[in-house]
């Protein structure tokens, strides 16, 4: 990162620890990452499976706090913050795709987008309306009444990030999301991010372990081993 | 407004276990009808008791005998010198003798029937007696024209078609008894009396027979009556007092404030007579009623705290089914709090359509009792329906209240293993 851009910095890490107690052992997940994301930039973490990507995520996104370090997220201390303030970061700053969905099985494609604006505090025909919309965003407004047993794959994905995007959140947080997914919808649902982030100029972190999949749409790739950050480099390079 | 959004999202929840979540507010209900049911129950019996006592306005009375015992030969007499002063003491509206006599004989046309006869002022009013005990006609008029007032069940056993028929009509009266003479002996006397029927009176069906069929005549007429003074003429021979003192068996007294009746007791005592409030009476009475509310209440509040436990247990399955679900909606912004409030709401609903639930099967219980009761009843002779359970608007509202707080109550340890649900932990599982 340039001079330039750190006036512009949305995320900044410095020294981020987090470690497991697994029984008598201790996993460290992260060992100090030091890290910056521009506003509006698609950054791509790459590493192995436990190199510790999804960690990371998760300390970003205000679900897990450090062990040690310190989260800056768009000027607020994130790892100060206490369980309702993070909440509420979550409600208004962040929004989740996860690889393996998680969509509520009893609810359709639109209530499941609409879960997340109740939340919000987001209610009545605007609800619906930027449900609605969401769902039409990502391609979807044909398959809005369906449950997600009836959606394959992508469209469950497609659905998980209209839940994301709903919202308008600054920041998107992507953990594997073509994890489940075969080549060709995996690409789909990259392209579908990627367009996120351009029309609405989101900043995506999107945790991956495919890099031929990323390498189009990312503005950088940072490389993860053993929960260290071990390289970064622009995309395309 | 959002936490009420929030909140609405909990029926979704009963929605997706109807079955469960209907046996859990089964539950709910059983209890809550058992609860209502038998307070109203309770609640009933007092009101049977409690509805004659006020509307003869018997709290402010007390009862006056002569001194019994060894103590009898030189206490006072009850005549109608001991009445007068009674009914001048401070705070007494009106004092009066009891005179009931037995197998009075009332005709009219080819019809007689025998019945007890009381006597009562014609100042109906200083007595403080309600005018709704009278269904037809009204009391006394202050003249002192021979005037009756009839029970109801008499005025059917007369053969009148209603009670408003009975008022105008001329009845004969026949009576007969022993009347103490000065060299202490008694004579038997018969006397026939023309009186005109100027109201008739009902009381609840569960006051005995009698009372329900007598005739209730003016004081100054009764004391026409033969035999009013044998009883205590004859208790008076026993003491050793001479026969000649007419006296009265006892002399009610009625005072204008029910907060003055231990006074006037006193002052009466202190003229050498006996004494019995009712008012005594009627708060032992009390204490027992309200001794048999709460026992009956908690009877019902152990079921409903069972009803509870099957809250409880639902909730933590919920908790446990849905802990993804919790988990994604922590990821999406969901607070603590939110998910307190989610469960707590879901804990609420099954106990308001629980109560509510309750409230019907309750009245239907009591319903399919009071007609068992009243056919048993019918059995036995009685002719007026009997309303065995009494459902006060507050014992409604309270039972409502009290099924959805148990139930809220029951929701707070689910509602808070759901808050403590770790996102990321919840997430992984799935």
């Amino acid at each position: 990162m340039n001079p330039a851009d750190e006036d512009d910095r949305f995320i900044e890490t410095r020294g981020l620890v987090r470690t497991y107690r697994v029984g008598p052992a201790t996993v460290q997940a992260l060992a100090g990452v030091d890290l910056q994301v521009r506003r509006g930039e698609f950054l791509a973490v790459l590493g192995v499976s436990g190199s510790g990507k999804s960690t990371l995520l998760h300390l970003l996104g205000g679900l897990d706090t450090p062990t040690a370090g310190e989260v800056w997220v768009d000027g607020h201390k994130l790892s100060a913050l206490g369980a309702y303030q993070r909440a509420l970061y979550r409600r208004t700053t962040v929004g989740f795709i996860f690889q393996s969905y998680y969509l509520v099985p009893s609810l359709t494609a639109a209530e499941n987008v609409a879960l997340a604006l109740t939340f919000q505090g987001t209610f009545g025909m605007q609800r619906s309306r930027l449900a609605v919309e969401a769902i039409g965003r990502v391609g979807l407004q044909h398959r809005a009444g369906h449950r997600p047993s009836q959606l394959s794959g992508g469209e469950q994905q497609r659905v998980a990030i209209a839940r994301a995007i709903v919202h308008r959140p600054p920041l998107l947080l992507a953990d594997e999301p073509t994890g489940n997914l075969d080549g060709a919808t995996a690409a789909e649902i990259v392209s579908l991010l990627d367009e996120v982030h351009r029309k609405l100029g989101t900043t995506v972190v999107m945790v991956t372990h495919d890099e031929e999949l990323v390498c189009q749409v990312a503005d950088r790739l940072m490389y993860l081993r053993d929960g260290r950050l071990t390289r970064q480099q622009r995309a395309g390079l | 407004m959002r936490t009420w959004k929030i909140a609405l999202l909990a029926l979704g929840g009963l929605r997706r276990t109807p079955i469960r979540a209907t046996l859990t507010t089964l539950g709910v209900v059983i209890a809550s009808g058992a609860l209502v049911a038998m307070v109203a129950f309770a609640l009933g019996l007092q009101r049977q008791i409690e509805t004659p006592i006020r509307l003869l306005s018997l709290l402010n009375d007390i009862h006056v005998s002569p001194a019994a015992g060894e103590q009898a030969k030189d206490a006072p007499v009850l005549d109608d010198a001991s009445v007068d002063r009674l009914a001048h003491l401070p705070g007494v509206s009106a004092a009066f003798p009891n005179i009931r006599v037995r197998g009075i004989q009332v005709r009219r046309n080819d019809k007689s029937e025998s019945c007890l006869a009381l006597g009562m002022p014609r100042e109906a009013t200083l007595l403080g007696v309600a005018e709704e005990i009278l269904v037809a006609g009204h009391f006394f008029s202050e003249s002192r024209r021979p005037e009756a007032i009839l029970g109801a069940q008499l005025v059917r056993s007369l053969g009148f078609a209603s009670a408003q028929e009975a008022v105008g009509a001329r009845l004969k009266l026949e009576a007969g008894g022993l009347s103490p003479e000065e060299d202490h002996s008694f004579t038997f006397q018969r006397k026939e009396l023309e009186v005109t029927v100027v109201g008739v009176y009902d009381v609840p069906p569960i006051v005995p027979g009698p009372a329900r069929s007598s005739i209730v005549l003016p004081v100054d007429l009764m004391k026409e009556v033969p035999g009013i003074h044998f009883e205590s003429a004859l208790a008076g021979l026993k003491a050793g007092r001479a026969a000649g003192a007419l006296g009265y068996g006892s002399v009610t007294v009625h005072v204008r404030d029910a907060g003055d009746v231990t006074a006037v007791e006193e002052q009466i005592k202190s003229m050498g007579f006996h004494t019995n409030a009712m008012l005594r009476r009627f708060q032992e009475m009390r204490t027992f009623f309200i001794f048999l509310r709460v026992l009956l209440a908690a009877v019902g509040s152990v079921a409903l705290i069972v009803a509870a436990l099957g809250i409880i247990n639902t909730l933590l399955m919920a908790v446990l089914e849905r802990y993804q679900e919790i988990g994604i909606c922590k990821a999406v912004g969901a607070s603590d709090s939110d998910l307190v409030v989610l469960f707590l709401v879901e804990a609420g609903m099954i106990g308001l359509c629980g109560g509510l639930g309750g409230l019907v099967l309750g009245r239907v219980v009591s319903c399919g009792l009071e007609i068992a009761v009243n056919a048993y009843a019918r059995g036995q002779g009685a002719t007026e329906p009997l309303e065995v359970f009494a459902f006060p608007p507050w014992l409604l509202a309270g039972t409502v209240l009290f099924a959805v707080v148990v139930s809220v109550l029951a929701g707070v340890y689910p509602a808070l293993r759901a808050a403590r649900v770790d996102p990321i932990v919840a997430l992984r599982r799935g």
